[in-house]
């Protein structure tokens, strides 16, 4: 009998070394095949080989189990200059997480909680309703509650160190030189959080108590049945964002949702300083009598003061067309612009950054904006930011990843709303805006 | 005085509690009968009565755990909506989670079962009739409800599910992960394995081969040893006939 147990560190470790050379053979294979291409082909030729190099990246994470998933969320949202293939197979990689079966899910219960479900509670379904992004969601009842218990694949937060280093070593690639250091701190910061399930808890108990707005139903924890890996909350009836449209709604109830979602980012920004860090259909539960429920805190992004402040300044100068010079010194408190000369910064701005307005103006020049009229903004969005993004990684200047940060979430929700055709009333939120 | 059984089921298990516990302390060793009676409040005669030896203790403890798993799992509503391979893991991992307050006293009973051949495994095969009862029920029923071919060799089926129980045990004794994570992924993953090879037909043609190999040459071979003694060399150089065409 051996004393050193296989499946650890040492065994991750050939999974690592595995893909780190699977990646070097990828790229290189590109390479040669490139010098004899025309420049059509060469480019299609990448393109292949990137795709090659995310499913490599990809194939060895899904051995690493279910925290790829997350990786891959918070990857495509933080580093947006990897090529969209490797994105595609990103997306992809999302319902890969290995199911929880009904033996193992017993087992999570009872070491959890104490006891085997059927000891617990007065009904358990065995079955999964629904999948999280580290586990998956069982439906339970006790004293005539419905709860929803969320349950988390065993191991994921162990091997957070493990995988985030394949992708470091495989992201290095792509960033051809550029310091990628502070987006993976970033990365995994987000990433413990969202394995502690108590954080969650915290933050869901935050979002219950204060987030004051008619119609928006949050749940509530429910503490006793509540641990690192395992969240119990009250569970909430109604449709997913899929089945909402799929159900043919009106014209009215496409509006109501979307202004609800609208509204409740700006709400949750300015009052509560914290919002979904991934705008995810899956937040939402489009329940009944125009009701709208907010589920699934895990990943949040908190926002401070001098943030909000700069950030609104900054808004409410573009919505009121201040000249260029002062918009740039608003840019460079943002950390957007390097100080220096002013004609320079003026410059910069103009050259590099003034692209990035449009996404909030255009939204917000009339009290209205129509997503059925407008439905490519959000890839109009996401481009723009790419650009810029790649324009600031070669030159000396650094992001602020919170404005980028809020920037791309809010262009998550206005896809959103263009699957909706949906029609928004941007008054409410401008007042916030104008605190 | 007439002692009815279930007054002898709760002695039963009484003496057993203070005996792990006691073992748990001073190993099992040096821990006495007498001293196991004395905790457990039994006399001495009582003791023996119900344990002859110190080994048996340890016998009746993995039956009884065998027990109270099976106990459980009956408990279980929707058990019949398992698959197989959920009702074996479920098996597997109910016993595991008995035996996590005695974690101390299995590693001993390891210990002795594959280092210091204290105990024969052999001796523990007497304790899973049981076990491997509850593991012939699901498969028959895994078969009848036709989730799963009938494997050759099924009435040995069990007994092999009960050695690799064995391996998960001492898997788990050495395990020294936060909350012992990786045995669960041990068990998830293997059980993967067995689940692929249940499905698979993989061991009906597996066995297939074997038959024909054995019937074919084997056996052929084995039946000209017994006529002539040179025979021998013949079956040694068929059956290496046959390797070196694989």
């Amino acid at each position: 009998m051996q004393s050193k147990i296989p499946v650890t560190k040492m065994a991750r470790g050939g999974v690592v070394g595995k893909a780190m050379l699977k990646i070097g053979l990828s790229q290189s294979k590109g390479v040669v095949k490139r010098a004899f291409m025309s420049k059509e082909k060469k480019e299609a030729s990448q393109k292949e080989t990137h795709a090659e190099i995310a499913k490599v990246i990809i194939d060895s994470l899904g051995t690493l189990k279910g925290i790829s998933v997350k990786i891959a969320q918070q990857v495509a949202l933080g580093l947006p200059f990897l090529p969209k293939e490797y994105l595609d197979e990103i997306s992809k990689s999302f319902n890969a997480i290995p199911p929880i079966n009904k033996a193992l899910i017993r087992k999570i219960i009872k070491q959890e909680l104490g006891d085997y479900p059927e000891n617990i509670f007065d009904t358990f379904e065995s079955e999964a309703f629904g999948a999280a992004s580290l586990g998956q969601v069982h439906l339970a009842t006790k004293n005539g509650q419905k709860i929803a218990v969320k349950v988390q694949y065993p191991g994921i937060s162990n091997s957070i160190a493990s995988d985030l280093g394949v992708l470091k070593f495989a992201l290095s690639r792509f960033a051809k030189g550029q310091n990628i250091d502070h987006l993976m701190k970033e990365v995994e910061d987000r990433l413990y959080e969202e394995v502690d399930y108590f954080i969650e808890a915290k933050n869901s108990e935050h979002f219950y108590k204060n987030l004051r707005q008619e119609n928006i139903i949050i749940p509530k924890v429910i503490e006793e049945f509540s641990t690192k890996t395992v969240i119990s909350t009250t569970f909430l009836e109604g449709k997913s964002f899929q089945e909402f449209l799929a159900s043919n709604p009106t014209q009215e109830q496409r509006d109501h949702y979307a202004q609800l979602i609208f509204d409740s980012f700006f709400i949750g920004l300015y009052h509560l300083q914290m919002i979904h860090a991934d705008p995810n259909p899956g937040n939402f539960i489009f329940m009944a009598e125009e009701k709208l429920g907010l589920i699934d805190f895990g990943c949040v992004k908190r926002l401070d003061d001098d943030f909000l402040s700069s950030f609104s300044k900054l808004h409410v100068s573009l919505m009121d067309k201040l000249p260029d010079e002062e918009i740039a010194v608003l840019y460079a408190e943002l950390l957007m612009i390097d100080e220096g000369e002013i004609d320079e910064m003026v410059s910069f701005y103009r050259e590099v950054i003034k692209p990035l307005d449009r996404i909030y103006i255009e939204i917000f020049e009339e009290d209205s904006y129509d997503f059925k009229e407008n439905s490519n903004f959000s890839e109009r969005g996401f481009n723009t930011i790419m650009e810029v993004q790649k324009k600031q990684i070669n030159s000396v200047h650094k992001m602020n990843e919170e404005y980028i940060f809020v920037d791309r979430t809010l262009l998550g929700y206005y896809a959103m709303f263009e699957q909706m055709d949906a029609k928004i009333d941007t008054r409410f939120a401008k007042k916030l805006v104008r605190y | 005085m007439k002692v009815t059984q279930s007054a002898k089921e709760k002695t039963k298990i009484k003496i057993l509690n203070s005996a792990v516990n006691l073992i748990i302390e001073k190993g099992f060793k040096h821990a006495s009968m007498r001293e196991m009676a004395k905790s457990a409040g039994v006399s001495n005669p009582t003791i023996y009565n119900y344990f002859p030896t110190k080994e048996k203790i340890l016998y009746a403890y993995v039956e009884q755990k065998h027990k109270e798993a099976i106990a459980i799992i009956q408990n279980i509503d929707d058990f019949n909506t398992y698959t197989l391979r959920e009702q074996l893991q479920t098996l597997v991992e109910t016993e595991l989670e008995l035996y996590l307050e005695d974690r101390e006293f299995i590693i001993q009973i390891s210990d002795m079962v594959f280092h210091s051949s204290g105990l024969k495994i052999e001796s523990l095969y007497g304790t899973n009739s049981l076990f491997i009862d509850m593991v012939e029920d699901m498969l028959e029923v895994a078969i009848e409800a036709k989730e799963i071919m009938e494997p050759p060799f099924k009435e040995y089926m069990p007994k092999l599910f009960w050695d690799y129980y064995i391996t998960v045990v001492a898997y788990w004794v050495k395990d020294d992960s936060e909350m012992f994570e990786n045995t669960t992924q041990y068990i998830d993953h293997s059980m993967g394995v067995i689940e692929a090879l249940l499905a698979s037909q993989v061991l009906n043609k597996a066995s297939d081969l074997g038959m024909f190999l054995f019937k074919t040459h084997l056996l052929n071979s084995l039946e000209k040893f017994s006529i002539k003694k040179a025979g021998f060399d013949g079956v040694k150089r068929k059956l290496k006939g046959v390797f070196d065409a694989k």
